[in-house]
């Protein structure tokens, strides 16, 4: 049974529709990128699948469940969760708060120990700042931060919007180790990514949004040699 | 000399109580980013809150308690029936929609209570400290005004519903996703401001007195401690009560009572003007 899938969303803001029939089915332990081209819909398709917007037609299953209906604060406590894009941690709050409060979930708080321990193996930089306010951390930093606060959370499934943007290589690189970390301990992961090339190369498979809809979608090694992939999104 | 000491001393301890009241103001609107235009209303039922429990008996210091929790659960109430289903709309929306409250709560107090000025008939007689006499209701008044704050910047950073509000306050949709529910957060944080305000009423109430008309002045008096202290920070407020009570004993001391709020609000003004965040630089 996939984790999630979504079926034949519509969805926008106001009268602007954005989504034109987005369909998704995520495999629980893979790791699955959604790539499209700037302002497309991914972001949007994912605050739907959170429930930050509420779906016009079709609908949201999470673990064999229709959460359509299900307001966005009680999913987190289902697993599901989201380091959202432009990262929107809690700006005036400690590094350790703002991990405190990604555990602050039913379902997070039992374990609040362990995955500290985890997010400072994988962050050992973010333990010498427990103290130090979110928003006056270097933007490498904010978005480990926002990676480790997903963690806490003990998600089933993490998607992760825009992880690379901004960000130094060798930091990129790293956080994709991370993220192969991740998926090993079980956790499903949804990547959301400008940078195609890297997200199609770690991720198990991909689906490409084109015009509101999943128009393509494949085996990440399948879609990585695709014509259109290729010419559209890789620029080769 | 003397008097001069005497009136600063004065202002400091009624200054500490209008800090308290300014607080309720500055955490609605750091949290929700409402202006509440019901905290002079709040402020008054408060008053007479403490003087209608005292006057059933109760001494008012623990009518006081009984009123801080009324006010919490009044404060909910109104959230719920007149601010949730606008708290998303423009601005406007919600100063209406407190306004609309101010104006019902006036209302129905000028019915039941007339706006004849009431005191509470009650004395905790006063002390003298070399030149300066100090009356104990006012003096406790400031000491419960100073606990107050610490209790509240307590319950903000040490508590787990304290952080929500941090959380909600510095990023709603965040604070979402990680399974606090925001609707709930943010009538909590109505509710808290309610009760600073009723409580600094309260307070008020134990020495000066006051009609249901009376919370106008001290919601005035908010505004401005809020643009001093930078809105949404509790001590800030504390601080801003202190220099605006430290004004007061000080003007009349070299010109007519009359020109204390023209003084007040021109400091307002130029502070808007100077240092939009406040004096104490707070975010935002
Ligand atoms: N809150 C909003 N209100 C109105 N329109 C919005 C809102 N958020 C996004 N949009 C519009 O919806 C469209 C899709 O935006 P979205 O953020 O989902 O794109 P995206 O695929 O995530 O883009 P990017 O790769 O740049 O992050 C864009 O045209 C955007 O302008
Ligand atoms: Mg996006």
């Amino acid at each position: 049974m996939p984790i999630l899938e979504v079926n034949d969303i519509t969805s926008g803001y106001g009268d602007v529709q954005i989504l034109w029939g987005a369909a998704l089915k995520l495999e629980p332990g893979l790791m699955t990128c959604l790539v499209g081209a700037n302002g497309v819909g991914k972001t949007t398709l994912l605050r739907t699948v959170m429930g930050q917007l509420r779906p016009w037609s079709g609908n949201v299953r999470f673990e064999g469940h229709d959460i359509s209906r299900l307001p966005a604060y009680k999913r987190a406590e289902r697993g599901l969760v989201l380091v959202p894009e432009g990262r929107q941690l809690f700006g005036d709050m400690s590094v350790l708060e703002n991990l405190e409060m990604g555990a602050t979930n039913r379902r997070g708080r039992p374990h609040l120990k362990r995955n500290l321990e985890r997010v400072f193996a994988m962050f050992p930089r973010l333990q010498d700042r427990l103290t130090q306010k979110a928003n006056t951390m270097s933007g490498g930093e904010q978005q480990m931060l926002a990676v480790g606060r997903g963690i806490m959370a003990e998600p089933t499934l993490l998607l992760i919007d825009e992880l690379s943007l901004g960000l130094a290589p060798v930091l990129v690189l790293q956080l994709f180790k991370n993220l192969q970390q991740l998926k090993a301990l079980g956790i499903t992961i949804m990547l959301v990514e400008q940078n195609v090339q890297m997200s199609l190369a770690v991720s198990d498979y991909g689906y490409v949004l084109a015009q509101g809809r999943t128009e393509l979608e494949g085996a990440a090694a399948t879609l990585m040699r695709d014509d259109h992939v290729r010419a559209a999104y890789l620029g080769l | 000399m003397d008097f001069l000491l005497a009136s600063l001393v004065d202002g400091l301890l009624i200054g500490s109580v209008y800090g308290l009241a300014a607080m309720g103001l500055t955490l609605i609107w750091g949290v929700m980013r409402v202006t509440n235009l019901a905290h002079g209303a709040f402020i008054a039922l408060g008053m007479f809150g403490v003087y209608g429990l005292f006057n059933g008996g109760f001494n008012p210091y623990v009518g006081l308690f009984l009123v801080a929790g009324c006010g919490l659960l009044v404060g909910i109430g109104i959230y719920y029936v007149a601010l949730h289903r606008v708290i998303n709309a423009p601005q406007l929306s919600t100063l209406l929609a407190t306004f609309a409250v101010n104006m019902i709560i006036l209302g129905v107090g000028t019915t039941l209570f007339s706006t004849s000025p009431r005191t509470i008939d009650f004395s905790l007689g006063s002390f003298s400290l070399g030149p300066i006499t100090v009356q104990n209701t006012r003096l406790l008044a400031a000491l419960a005004s100073g606990a107050i704050t610490g209790v509240l910047y307590l319950f903000l950073y040490r508590t787990r519903p304290g952080k929500y509000i941090r959380a909600v306050s510095s990023n709603r949709a965040a604070a979402e996703l990680m399974g606090i529910s925001s609707t709930h957060i943010l009538a909590l944080s109505f509710g808290l401001g309610a009760l600073l305000a009723a409580t600094a009423g309260g307070l008020i109430a134990t020495f000066f007195p006051f009609t249901i008309l009376s919370g106008d002045t001290y919601q005035l008096k908010s505004f401005v401690i809020g643009v001093m202290g930078g809105l949404g920070n509790p001590f800030g407020a504390l601080i801003g009560g202190l220099i605006l009570g430290l004004l007061e004993g000080l003007i009349p001391v070299v010109m007519p009572t009359t020109w204390v709020p023209v003084i007040e609000f021109l400091l307002f003004v130029i502070i808007l003007l100077v240092r939009p965040n406040g004096i104490l630089g707070a975010k935002r």
